[in-house]
């Protein structure tokens, strides 16, 4: 027996917990091997010492404590539990009914939204309320001092599903008269978006529009306004383009696109 | 089928897990002494080792659907005891993690059962070797402690404390022989230190 498997025996022997082949085969160890033998002598003293060693008792008050919480949990555990009703429990079992019911739901809420005239006129009427709100906003921003501010009062424009005319005239004026490029050319941006602007219906616009062609300062506004009024087919800026394209200190690159716009608007 | 006797601790429980609570206190009754006294010599706190017994047996009754009231076979013997060394073990770890900066008391510290009198342990402890001893014990790391607890003191077999750790009852017994050396070792360090 190696010593190990002794040392297992050992602790089975202070617990009296071996059978009589292994207390034979332990005292056989313990006769040829004088460590274990050691061992066996002063830790199964020791382990007869833990004996001695009194038992502690709990207090009463754990008793009054449990019979307490024990009375509690009995009372509750023996009130009968009160129904309580689910949707679980009208869902039917049969996969079949489920169907059914499934389909009926459905076709319940399709008859009941199409049957909702007092509703769609409530949501219709605050959706024209939301474009209305936006649409003031659009417009106080562009009036706005700072260019970021008149920037984003464009963008919104952009959120409009309908163009009112007070937005296409505002958009016009930023068009012709604001001292920010990047504002001017947003403006025009939202402008070629919108057909509105474009019909020949909308004269004022596309007018104001050619207008301001001469008096812009900046190249890169031209060449936008010149694709613009290509765009709209405004046969009544040729006019306007020649006394452009005739102008001697004109930005070659603007120069071109004149000369370009006035070939495709037929002249 | 099952092999728990009538009328024991097995059978209450498996009641109690059913929902019939009435076997409760009973089990109480049996128990709670056995699981004070393995608190108690694991925390040395009279407060905390109550506690930790009230805890338990809530615990036995919030948790009594995990009780296996079936089990087969050989497994029926001690299946209770196992179940309820789990609880007790996973509570007094519970409690370890909440409580780990309280420092356990000293020697002259040891909560007095009963404030008025002097508890059996403290005129034990009078005795110079077992004080010694108990001072060993405590000196000892935890899980070794816990398994001198658990075979020594709580009376439990090799196979049941094999059920309550989870590993074999071999093992258990080669673990109890190291924990016993070494407690012997400290043990043996105070006596020299004592004399000295």
């Amino acid at each position: 027996m190696i010593c190990s498997h002794a040392k297992e025996l050992m602790a089975a022997a202070w617990q009296r917990e071996l059978n009589t082949p292994e207390q034979a085969a332990l005292q056989q160890h313990l006769e040829t091997c004088a460590e274990c033998s050691t061992e066996m002598a002063s830790l199964g003293l020791l382990w007869e010492r833990l004996a001695d060693m009194p038992a502690p008792e709990p207090s009463q008050a754990l008793d009054a404590r449990w019979q307490s919480t024990l009375e509690t949990l009995v009372t509750a555990n023996k009130q009968p539990a009160s129904r309580t009703w689910s949707l679980a429990d009208f869902w039917p079992r049969n996969p079949l009914w489920q169907a059914a019911v499934a389909l009926a739901c459905l076709l319940i809420g399709i008859v009941a939204g199409a049957n909702l005239p007092s509703r769609n006129n409530e949501i219709a009427k605050l959706r024209e309320e939301i474009a209305g709100t936006r649409e003031m906003v659009a417009l106080s921003l562009l009036q706005q001092q700072s260019a970021t501010e008149r920037l984003r009062g464009v963008d919104y424009t952009g959120r409009l599903k309908t163009m009112e005319p007070e937005v296409v005239a505002a958009l016009t004026q930023a068009v012709a008269h604001d001292p920010s490029v990047n504002v001017r050319l947003a403006a025009l941006d939202a402008l070629s978006n919108t057909a509105v602007s474009k019909s020949p219906g909308n004269r004022g616009v596309l007018q104001s529009l050619t207008q301001s062609l001469p008096r812009q300062d900046s190249p890169m506004v031209q060449a936008a306004l010149i694709d613009y009024l290509v765009d709209a087919r405004d046969r009544q800026a040729v006019g306007t383009l020649r006394q452009l394209a005739a102008q001697p200190d004109l930005n070659p690159a603007v120069l071109e696109r004149a000369r370009f716009a006035l070939q495709q608007l037929g002249q | 089928m099952t092999t728990a006797e009538p009328g024991t601790d097995h059978e209450r429980m498996a009641a109690v897990a059913r929902g019939n609570l009435d076997g409760m206190n009973e089990i109480y009754q049996n128990r709670h002494r056995p699981l004070f006294r393995f608190f108690f010599r694991l925390t040395s706190r009279q407060t905390t080792a109550e506690d930790l017994v009230h805890e338990v047996f809530l615990r036995m009754i919030r948790y009594r659907h995990t009780f296996q009231a079936e089990p087969e076979g050989e497994k029926a013997a001690g299946a209770f005891e196992a179940w309820m060394y789990r609880i007790a073990r996973n509570t007094l770890a519970d409690h370890a993690r909440k409580h780990r900066h309280e420092i356990a008391p000293g020697d002259g510290e040891l909560e007095s059962i009963a404030s008025n009198r002097p508890t059996p342990f403290e005129t034990a402890a009078k005795r110079q070797d077992l004080a010694l001893l108990h001072r060993a014990l405590r000196e000892l790391p935890e899980d070794k402690r816990e398994l001198i607890v658990l075979t020594r003191f709580q009376g439990l077999s090799y196979e049941q404390i094999g059920r309550i750790l989870g590993c074999e009852s071999g093992t258990v017994k080669g673990r109890v022989f190291r924990a016993m050396k070494e407690l012997g070792s400290i043990y043996s360090d105070l006596c020299k230190e004592k004399a000295s």
